[in-house]
């Protein structure tokens, strides 16, 4: 079953590159708009050998980190004081949803006079890109616990904080990780917004300045770099994390 | 000394459509030390309403409930509720969930997993320790259930309808269990079902209570030798007068769901 899906796959790429080496014969755009997957592969190697593309990468994920980890840790606390709360849940709730609907970029105007030009003000929208998904998901994850769970914790005697830690929170994790994970590519957006539209190294440089230079090889292979961090990060990361849930809660 | 559990004039009601509706009006009941009290009664009768307070998980209402004496309190490890639908932790494995009171006790690691283990041994689920919730059959996480509230050496078991989801075979098996271990370990049990022959089958007293409001309405001694077992032909003249009392009861209600027949 397994190798029949690598065939399937290995076809599919196959053609998409196929089909893109036909559109760039074709001669359609000039080969500096339209490069041929050759010479993006060329651009790529020469990327990562040159560290350009590593540098590019350490500081985007530095910075994607930095700023994720906070609204982990930012809309975790909030989401559950939105939940326990009824007063918060009933002002700041509705806040936080109207927020959730605004792209993060909206805020870079702000960050830059608040912050000024720098570092602060792309982790300031990369934390606003993903607290708010961040914080619905807690919210609605222990709005919505079974409240078996509470009651059979309650009844072997967990109290307050010991019935967070060991009750409230594994119970609530399915729901939670998934909205970690919308949170992982809210983030990731907003920082190839910010970066692209202020410039100060990382990915999103490295795409602006392929498009300051013509130079669209250079556009494509940033974005399949990417798009492999994606695949990569979800595959080893929230991959393992649902596998682990899934073994645990069952299908 | 006084008695294990003293409820005196206990009544719970809830505001309905703007008027008062008593859920449990005057419960006036004693149980002794070990013993084993079977409820039966239609549905909305309050029993596990009564469950939930003498677990300290429902606290609004008058009167009094006594355990030993001292008004109950928060819930605690002293009275243990097995729900209904049991509430097993599906993050943990069958070793963790029945140390996951312990833990809470602050017993040393290797201490409480030792205790888990004697426990999970007791119900026969050792091949299982490492399994989580979700891999086993619904017999198995009854004994999972079991083994959680017993190893942490509950003086009041509460348990509420736990093998009715069960289907036959499964159950008589746990009824042997149970048996064997309410005898070794002298726990105090309330029992609540709606099936009468289970109720006979398990109780030294049968509790027959009314609805709307809930009251107790007859009690009987089941003076029968034990183990019992579910097919005993002895059963069958309490069954008829538990039955008797409840009809009463049941034709207020849904005849089905009372059907004491073998796959009830």
């Amino acid at each position: 079953m397994i190798q029949k899906k690598t065939v399937k796959q290995i076809i599919f790429y196959s053609a998409i590159l196929a089909l893109w080496q036909i559109v760039a014969m074709l001669k359609i755009w000039p080969p500096y708009l339209f490069p041929s997957p050759l010479k993006v592969f060329d651009t790529l190697v020469h990327g990562f050998m040159d560290t350009t593309f590593i540098f590019g990468i350490i500081i985007s994920m530095r910075r994607l980190l930095i700023g994720y980890g906070i609204s982990i840790v930012l809309g975790g606390l909030l989401g559950l004081v939105m939940s326990k709360f009824k007063t918060v849940e009933d002002t700041l709730g509705g806040l936080v949803l109207g927020l959730q609907t605004l792209p993060s970029i909206c805020w870079l105007p702000l960050a830059l006079l608040w912050f000024g030009l720098n570092e602060k003000a792309i982790i300031f929208i990369v934390i606003i890109g993903a607290l708010f998904s961040v914080t619905m998901a807690t919210y609605s994850a222990v709005k919505n616990l079974p409240q078996l769970y509470v009651k059979a914790g309650r009844n072997m005697g967990a109290r307050r904080f010991r019935l967070l830690i060991e009750v409230i929170m594994p119970a609530a994790m399915p729901p939670i990780i998934s909205g970690l994970k919308q949170g992982w590519s809210f983030a990731w957006r907003s920082l190839m917004a910010g970066e692209l539209l202020f410039l100060n190294l990382g990915l999103g440089y490295l795409l602006a300045m392929g498009r300051e230079l013509n130079d669209m090889s250079q556009v494509i292979a940033v974005m399949i770099t990417i798009t492999l961090i994606s695949i990569f990060t979800d595959k080893l990361i929230f991959g393992r994390i649902e596998l682990g849930i899934r073994r645990r809660w069952g299908p | 000394m006084p008695a294990m559990l003293k409820i005196e004039n206990v009544t719970k009601s809830y505001a309905h459509n703007g008027k008062r509706l008593d859920v449990l009006k005057d419960i006036n009941l004693e149980i002794n030390d070990g013993e084993f009290v079977c409820i039966v009664g239609p549905s909305g009768c309050g029993k596990t309403t009564l469950l939930n307070m003498v677990a300290g998980l429902d606290f609004d209402h008058t009167g009094k409930i006594l355990h030993r004496g001292e008004p109950v309190g928060i819930p605690g490890p002293d009275r243990l509720m097995i729900f209904q639908e049991l509430g097993l932790f599906p993050w943990l494995t069958v070793q963790k969930n029945v140390e996951f009171g312990l833990k809470l006790k602050k017993m040393p690691s290797k201490e409480r997993a030792k205790l888990a283990r004697e426990y999970i041994d007791m119900v026969h689920l050792t091949k299982f320790k490492d399994s989580y919730i979700h891999q086993l059959s619904g017999g198995m996480k009854q004994r999972v259930a079991l083994a959680r509230a017993l190893v942490l050496d509950p003086e009041i078991l509460l348990m509420d309808e736990p093998f009715t989801a069960l289907d036959a075979q499964t159950r008589d098996s746990l009824h042997d269990e149970l048996q064997k271990i309410w005898s070794r370990t002298k726990k105090t049990i309330i029992f609540v079902t709606h099936n009468v022959r289970e109720a006979v089958c398990l109780g030294d007293r049968v509790l027959v209570f009314s609805s709307l409001p809930g009251a107790v309405k007859a009690s009987f001694l089941i003076d029968l030798p034990r183990p019992r077992r579910i097919e005993d032909e002895g059963l069958m003249k309490h069954v008829r007068q538990v039955l008797k009392e409840l009809k009463f009861e049941i034709d207020k209600h849904f005849h089905e769901e009372y059907d004491t027949k073998e796959d009830s």
